[in-house]
């Protein structure tokens, strides 16, 4: 039996509408505010709760997405509409699995999903880069990584998320330097490229703090190697990100023409070469010009980014912090080349923490389906935490979508009902532990 | 009797909040129907009614994901638009050199079939970060004015 409640419609009706649904969504990142979106549609009257560690809303698309990005960033300002208009409550600076239990919530809320995403940084395994984050996998036999991580290594969520004032983040002690390799292939590799050659007054106009600000210009950034094992071809990133590249003032791209045309037996991917091709010309033209009108060398234009394809980093070499990064040709074919840095920022991947407060596989059981993103009676994931670190933030919509689909084929088939109390269920005196903030609202 | 048919094609969901908030303006005045194109029939184009389309543009100038099935429905079942009179609202971010090309795909094609865009082809550009909502509200009174 439906618990019923009596409401009124434009105050002149009053009518027995069946009761509505109470919803948290743990995590207020793309696929948590997207879930939001897709339920409240659904049920206009429903109670949701999005529920976040840090007191401020959106991750990934605060701290995740890079600060030029305004585009990308702005689709926060639909997810505002979800807290000003959807009456969707958001309770920040509470950590589910930590003051307050997934098993808490499903006992308040008829509907839990999990949306915390993965945010640890995949490490590189190689010898000279074991660090204190925990391990994405197993070591490749006889590695050798049981000396001390290096300092001067540097994960791209953590980089991302210093630069957009993530608050478990600090500079303190943060050196880049002035040779960076950047390691990977992708998007986010070439997201570090544009944030470590930007002035410190475009960082600043971008809201960066003064800090972290300091910590980039204290190199000065002068040279940027950007290497990953992939071909041209096969590398990741999207030919757009590398055409906004061109726009960058005072910076030379270069390559080593060999590792440009490969003997890849895949089609080649024509938009991205033609667009690196394009980079690298440009800027060999722009140096003709310097040459012919400028030598003065304060101009400026004395930073170079080289592009790298087919190497596979092996070791890293240094005393206490990086000196020199070693890599190994992909095809076995040249043997290996040395570049000496100042640091090492890794873009490779990102997975779940063993820390993370709230862990996928603890609610797994018999009755998961991970395909649709159920994980047990009324309790669902959705995003990264279920189908792991691809896509991007529509990517997200899309399985909010599905998995919003789910969660209301659910309810429909009656696996269950309307009936808890909600928010106001929750046992709050736990929330009320002198040493953390009280939740409060948007 | 005709109905205003908003059509949207959609990748990170701005579009449809366009689409949501021009149904809410016009509501009350006139028969408002709404669509994602990925639940859009082809079939379902009808002369008696006009139609609002907004459409984002996807990664490197391409149709955002939601649009997509309309699009290949247009191509592989070619039908005969003529008759059919729509209005084009792009959005894009002009940081991009291919600012809001993912609705001139969709604009392409339906012109192709017979259909007939009138008024202004509005666009938003969000190179600021700024919604399209407003915009697209004021674009959709003045050419709804004129039709």
């Amino acid at each position: 039996m439906h618990r019923s409640e009596l409401s009124t419609v434009n105050g002149e009706l009053a009518v027995f509408a069946p009761a509505t649904h109470s919803i948290a969504i743990v995590g207020s990142g793309p696929s948590g505010c997207y879930v939001a979106h897709f339920l409240r549609k659904r049920w206009p009257t429903s109670e949701i709760v999005i529920f976040d560690r840090l007191d401020l809303p959106y991750g990934l698309v605060r701290y995740g997405v890079a600060p030029d990005h305004t585009g990308t960033k702005a689709v926060a300002r639909q997810f505002d509409r979800l807290f000003e208009q959807s009456g969707v409550r958001f309770v920040g600076g509470t950590e589910i699995g930590r003051h307050i239990t997934v098993d808490q919530l499903r006992e308040a809320f008829d509907v839990t999903v999990l949306a915390t995403g993965l945010s640890a940084d995949r490490a590189l395994e190689i010898p000279g880069a074991t660090s204190n984050v925990p391990r994405a996998t197993t070591l490749p036999a006889g590695a050798d990584v049981t000396g001390a991580a290096l300092a001067g290594i540097y994960g791209s969520g953590r980089v991302t998320r210093l630069i957009n004032g993530h608050p478990d983040e600090s500079a303190n002690g943060v050196v880049f330097g002035s040779r960076i390799a950047i390691v990977g292939q992708g998007n986010v590799a070439v997201d570090l490229l544009r944030m470590f050659l930007m002035s410190p007054e475009e960082l600043r106009g971008h809201g960066v703090a003064d800090e972290v600000v300091n910590a980039i210009a204290a190199g000065p950034v002068r040279h940027i190697d950007i290497v990953g094992r992939s071909s041209l071809s096969r590398a990741k990133f999207d030919p757009a990100m590398i055409r906004e590249l061109a726009r960058i003032p005072n910076v030379r791209f270069l390559a080593d023409p060999s590792e440009l045309h490969d003997a890849d037996t895949e089609p080649r991917d024509s938009a991205k070469c033609d667009a690196l091709l394009n980079l690298l010309a440009a800027a060999s033209a722009a140096s003709a010009v310097d040459g012919a009108q400028n030598t003065d060398a304060a101009a400026g234009s004395d930073r170079t980014v080289r592009f790298h394809f087919g190497w596979v980093p092996e070791r890293i070499e240094g005393d206490d912090t990086v000196e020199a990064l070693i890599f190994r040709s992909a095809d076995g074919i040249q043997s290996s080349f040395r570049l000496a840095v100042d640091s090492v920022l890794t873009a490779i991947g990102f997975f779940e923490a063993e820390d993370a407060p709230v862990r996928r596989q603890a609610h797994e059981s018999h009755d998961s389906d991970l395909d649709i993103g159920r994980l047990g009676p009324g309790l669902f994931c959705v995003g990264w935490l279920r189908r792991g670190p691809q896509g991007t933030i529509p990517a997200n919509r899309t399985d909010a979508k599905m998995v919003a689909d789910v969660i209301g084929a659910a309810a429909d088939a009656g696996e269950f009902f309307p009936g808890k109390p909600g928010f106001s269920g929750l046992n709050l005196p736990t929330l009320n532990c002198p040493h953390r903030p009280r939740p409060h609202d948007l | 009797m005709s109905t205003t048919v908003i059509l949207y094609g959609t990748e990170s969901g701005n579009a449809e909040l366009v689409a949501e908030d021009l149904a809410a303006e016009l509501e009350g005045e006139r028969e408002v129907s709404v669509y994602d194109m990925s639940d859009f029939d082809v079939a379902d184009f009808d002369a008696e009614n006009f139609y609002l389309v907004v459409c984002s543009t996807h990664g490197d100038g391409e149709l955002p994901g939601g649009a997509t099935p309309l699009f290949e429905a247009l191509n592989s079942e070619r039908p005969n638009l003529s008759g059919i009179r729509y209005a084009m609202f792009g959005l894009g971010n002009s940081t991009y050199e291919t600012y809001s090309q993912g609705s001139e795909i969709i604009d392409r094609r339906l012109t192709e079939l017979g259909a007939k865009r009138v008024g202004v082809y509005g666009r938003h550009d969000a190179c600021d970060g700024s919604l399209p909502n407003d915009g697209a509200v004021e674009w959709a009174r003045e050419l709804l004015v004129l039709v």
